[in-house]
């Protein structure tokens, strides 16, 4: 695979959630590339089938439902569609792993944080236990928890929300993946913790090297964090482009109308 | 239980353990004067029940009645038998003559041990048919539910009957009526006590299945449940890690709160199976009108009940304090 | 997530009935079935002094039989027929469980809505005398107190009245107290409505679902109760048949005549799956408690 190969290249997406008789369509026509490195937004209102789109990629459906896909999810040349339970299971987490939006429930309530990191590494790794232990301080540190090594020993409801989320990157990025997808990351949190949720971001992408998939309803966000950006709208891509270029002459109408609401303080800072 | 006397600590565990505990000792009262008076609301004379004869020589009902205390004001008698039954003295029954609290203690480990059974069962066939109906939906679900309802249209005591009834006539060679001491072979006492428990726990497995299949659904449609899979962590550590530990403190507390049903229909298990524990003496008590015994099992059996909601509420406040206080 | 990959989009998702509606739609189907075993019921065992074919204290030869033409079901011992028994036995049953239900069903409203409505120390005081009789298993408590006054109609009616009137109670409680602050509620009074009438009709009718389904599953538990008690020969005074005792009678011997214990456990099972049944269908169709 040559370095500009894409690392994940996705064609004609489609994903339907089927309930008994009834079938509801999330998304189609999802078509877009990710490069090695590369950070790119998808930006959209709620509902417009962001996070439908995120899930697709490591196949994961709500609880009790069941959603049909079409299309393709090709992951360095392998199409994730088409593999496994078992094999898809290698993917999540170890190659492509996620954040979520809540971090106030996205943390098992009655698990130490600490034990919440090392049940992943313990399936993705051969590691020893006390290496795997290490591994969690070390991983609660990067993200800037302090006093890491006490912590791990603490369960989610002793942390904070900003805490958690950074406890939910550091479980996300411990295996090393290629690729994360933060899905709305900074939306249940307040400002200023956001700021601080996104610097963390940016800086762990940039020591690690993975590209990042941003998901957010907010173009404040996207500003100064990745390089191209992906418009949705009703279930579809509606513009695509490098963030510099949708920010000065966004071509579709929803585009333009979604700058509008965002603070001009945010645009101003803009992509640096 | 000395953390009753620490109200103060700053821990709110702790402060909620001293308000159940002097709740339930309000309740314990309550539920004595209780007893106290179902006891003295019997028609005719108590010193007649007392001397269990029709015939009585009027200085032999004097005597009684000065043994009892009833020629005293109720309040003080009330006082009287309250204090010795704190000190463990119910009186003595009518029937045998000796003290109450010597004739129910082996029988009361008897149904302990009965009731314990049951409501393992009931947690193992609630828990297991629950998680099904929860984790596979669609006909599954339809089966267990239906099975539930149908399986709580039949009384335990009709279930036990029927057992009976085609042990008798299919396998004859089974002898369901070989209760065997604890002391004397651990293991057949165990198996001498599991068709019964069965009959008694089949009603509240019902209720436990119906709230594991609420508690999985509500933990299921968790963010974290979601992180878990995101993970590529293996089924069956998302199942257990994630998706039943947090489902289990609801189940055990609905479990804990049979414990009442579960005494109730002992006295009708251990009457059909002849199991010599509580209930089949409360039984026998009645058919004696032996009333210090009815009135000793009653009390026992609501003191229990009390103490185990006591240790419910206590656990479901420590695993609900590990996730949201402080 | 299921790994369907269909070749094609269909072009327009099929219009279904909403989830809500065809559950509700269940419920009514279970509904009505309970109900049409209720009038079964209720019109079999009122008839019973035309329908049964023996006096049912009627003694004969026939002791232990099985069935037959003559005797559908059999006869028990002392050769009455069970067929006829069971029949007025279920009168019996059915009165003790409909008038102990009721009167468990007013006394429970009238505490419930005087201690949700009224709150403050009349709330107290009866939320802690109905903490004291909810320590009690239901059953002991019965048995205990049916031992202590008698076993006669009456007094097995005044007994189970006075062992299911917490539950009710608690759940007429529950609804009013939040009720009582709703808008409507608080709007009747600001215009002046009596209390009286507002609890009539402003509060009531909002708390009468839960109470409905509550109710119905009381009565399966009370023939429960009351089968229960009879089996263990607390029941109605002989010669009167009740189910339950005669299911105690079979069980005697029921080596020499397996199948009379039969008669009287369907019976038991068809009356408590009959209410059991009103209480899902009405749980369902009314919507109450949020089963998923």
């Amino acid at each position: 695979m040559t370095a500009d190969a894409p690392l994940l290249e996705v064609r004609d997406l489609a994903a339907r959630f089927v309930a008994r008789a009834e079938t509801v369509e999330a998304v189609r026509g999802i078509s877009f590339d990710i490069r090695p490195g590369e950070a790119v937004g998808f930006v959209g209102e709620s509902g417009c089938g962001k996070s439908v789109t995120a899930r697709a990629i490591l196949r994961l459906a709500p609880e009790g439902s069941t959603v049909a896909l079409s299309g393709s999810v090709r992951y360095r040349g392998q199409d994730l569609l088409a593999l496994s339970e078992r094999a898809i299971r290698a993917v999540r987490g170890r190659r492509i792993a996620m954040v979520f939006q809540d971090p106030m429930t996205s943390l098992n309530p009655v698990m130490t944080v600490g034990a919440q990191i090392e049940d992943m590494l313990r399936e993705h790794t051969d590691l020893s236990r006390t290496a795997i232990r290490e591994r969690a301080v070390e991983l609660l540190d990067q993200v800037g928890i302090e006093n890491a090594r006490a912590r791990v020993h603490d369960h989610p409801h002793q942390f904070s929300g900003g805490m958690r989320q950074r406890v939910l990157i550091a479980i996300a990025i411990s295996c090393n993946p290629d690729l994360l997808i933060a899905d709305e990351p900074t939306t249940a949190l307040d400002v200023i913790v956001q700021a601080q949720i996104l610097r963390l971001l940016l800086r762990l992408r940039e020591q690690m090297g993975m590209s990042l998939m941003l998901i957010t309803h907010d173009f404040g966000v996207v500003a100064g964090m990745v390089e191209r950006v992906n418009v949705m709208y009703r279930g579809r891509i509606v513009e695509t482009g490098e963030v510099d270029r949708v920010f000065a002459a966004p071509a579709h109408p929803y585009t333009r109308a979604l700058l509008d609401a965002v603070p001009r303080l945010a645009i101003a800072r803009g992509p640096a | 239980m000395a953390t009753a006397r620490t109200p103060r600590s700053g821990s709110p565990i702790l402060r909620l353990v001293a308000v159940r505990l002097v709740w339930t000792a309000a309740i314990l009262l309550g539920v004595s004067v209780v007893a106290f008076v179902l006891m003295r609301a019997l028609p005719g004379d108590f010193a007649i029940a007392a001397a269990g004869a029709q015939f009585v020589q009027a200085e032999v009902l004097e005597a009684i009645r000065r043994e009892f205390g009833l020629d005293q004001p109720v309040w003080v008698q009330y006082l009287r038998w309250l204090g010795e039954a704190l000190q463990g003295d119910l009186g003595r029954s009518f029937v045998t003559r000796r003290p109450v609290t010597s004739e129910i203690g082996p029988r009361f480990v008897v149904t302990a041990q009965l009731t314990l059974i049951a409501a393992l069962m009931a947690l193992a066939i609630g828990g297991t048919t629950g998680l099904l109906s929860a984790r596979l939906r669609g006909q599954t679900d339809w089966v267990v539910r239906l099975v539930n309802g149908l399986s709580l249209a039949v009384p335990n005591f009709v279930v036990a009957t029927l057992i009976v009834l085609m042990a008798g006539l299919y396998f004859p060679f089974l002898n369901l009526f070989n209760y065997t001491p604890f002391l004397a072979d651990p293991l057949a006492n165990i198996g001498s006590l599991l068709l019964p428990a069965l009959c008694l726990a089949l009603a509240v497995s019902v209720t436990v299945s119906e709230n594991t299949r609420a508690a999985v659904l509500e933990v299921s449609s968790q963010d974290f449940v979601m992180v878990a899979r995101a993970k590529g962590l293996r089924p069956r550590r998302v199942l257990g890690s994630y998706l039943l530990r947090n489902a289990l403190t609801p189940v055990i507390t609905v479990t804990g709160l049979q414990v009442a049903s579960l005494l109730g229909g002992s006295i009708l298990i251990e009457t059909i199976f002849a199991i010599p524990g509580m209930g089949q003496y409360l039984f026998d008590s009645i058919t004696s009108r032996d009333y210090p015994v009815i009135q000793a099992i009653v009390l026992l059996a609501a003191a229990v009940v009390v103490f185990v909601n006591l240790l419910v509420d206590i656990a479901y406040a420590r695993a609900d304090a590990r996730v949201r206080y402080e | 997530m299921s790994e369907t990959r269909p070749e094609a989009f269909e072009a327009e998702a099929p219009a279904a009935a909403p989830r809500a509606l065809r559950r509700r739609a269940g419920g009514w189907l279970v509904l009505g079935l309970g109900l049409a075993m209720l009038v079964t019921i209720v019109l079999v065992t009122t008839l019973a002094p035309l329908l049964a074919p023996f006096d049912p204290s009627a003694t004969s030869m026939n002791s232990l039989d099985g069935p037959s033409a003559r005797h559908w079901l059999g006869t028990d011992l002392i050769g009455r027929d069970v067929l006829s028994r069971l029949l007025w036995g279920g009168r019996t049953t059915l009165l003790i469980t409909l008038v102990a239900v009721a009167i468990a069903l007013a006394a429970g409203l009238v505490l419930g809505l005087l201690s949700g409505y009224l709150g403050g120390w009349v709330d107290q005081v009866v939320m802690r005398v109905l903490d004291v009789v909810f320590a009690f298993p239901v059953f002991l408590l019965a048995i205990a107190v049916v031992a202590a006054l008698g076993p006669t109609v009456p007094n097995l009616i005044m007994t189970i009245a006075i062992v299911y009137t917490p539950a009710m109670a608690r759940v007429v409680r529950g609804p009013v107290l939040s009720v009582k602050r709703w808008d409507h509620v608080e709007a009747a009074r600001s215009v002046g409505m009596s209390e009286v009438r507002i609890v009539t009709r402003h509060v009531l009718p909002m708390v009468a679902s839960p109470i409905v389904v509550e109710t119905s599953l009381t009565l399966a538990q009370t023939i429960f109760t009351v089968t229960a008690l009879s089996f263990l020969g607390l029941g109605p005074p002989p010669p009167d048949p009740n189910w339950g005792g005669m299911l105690a009678e079979a069980r005697q011997f029921m080596e020499l005549a397996p199948l009379t214990v039969l008669g009287p456990a369907a019976a038991i099972v068809f009356a408590t799956l009959t209410f059991i049944l009103i209480a899902n269908g009405l749980r369902e169709v009314l919507d109450v408690g949020s089963r998923r």
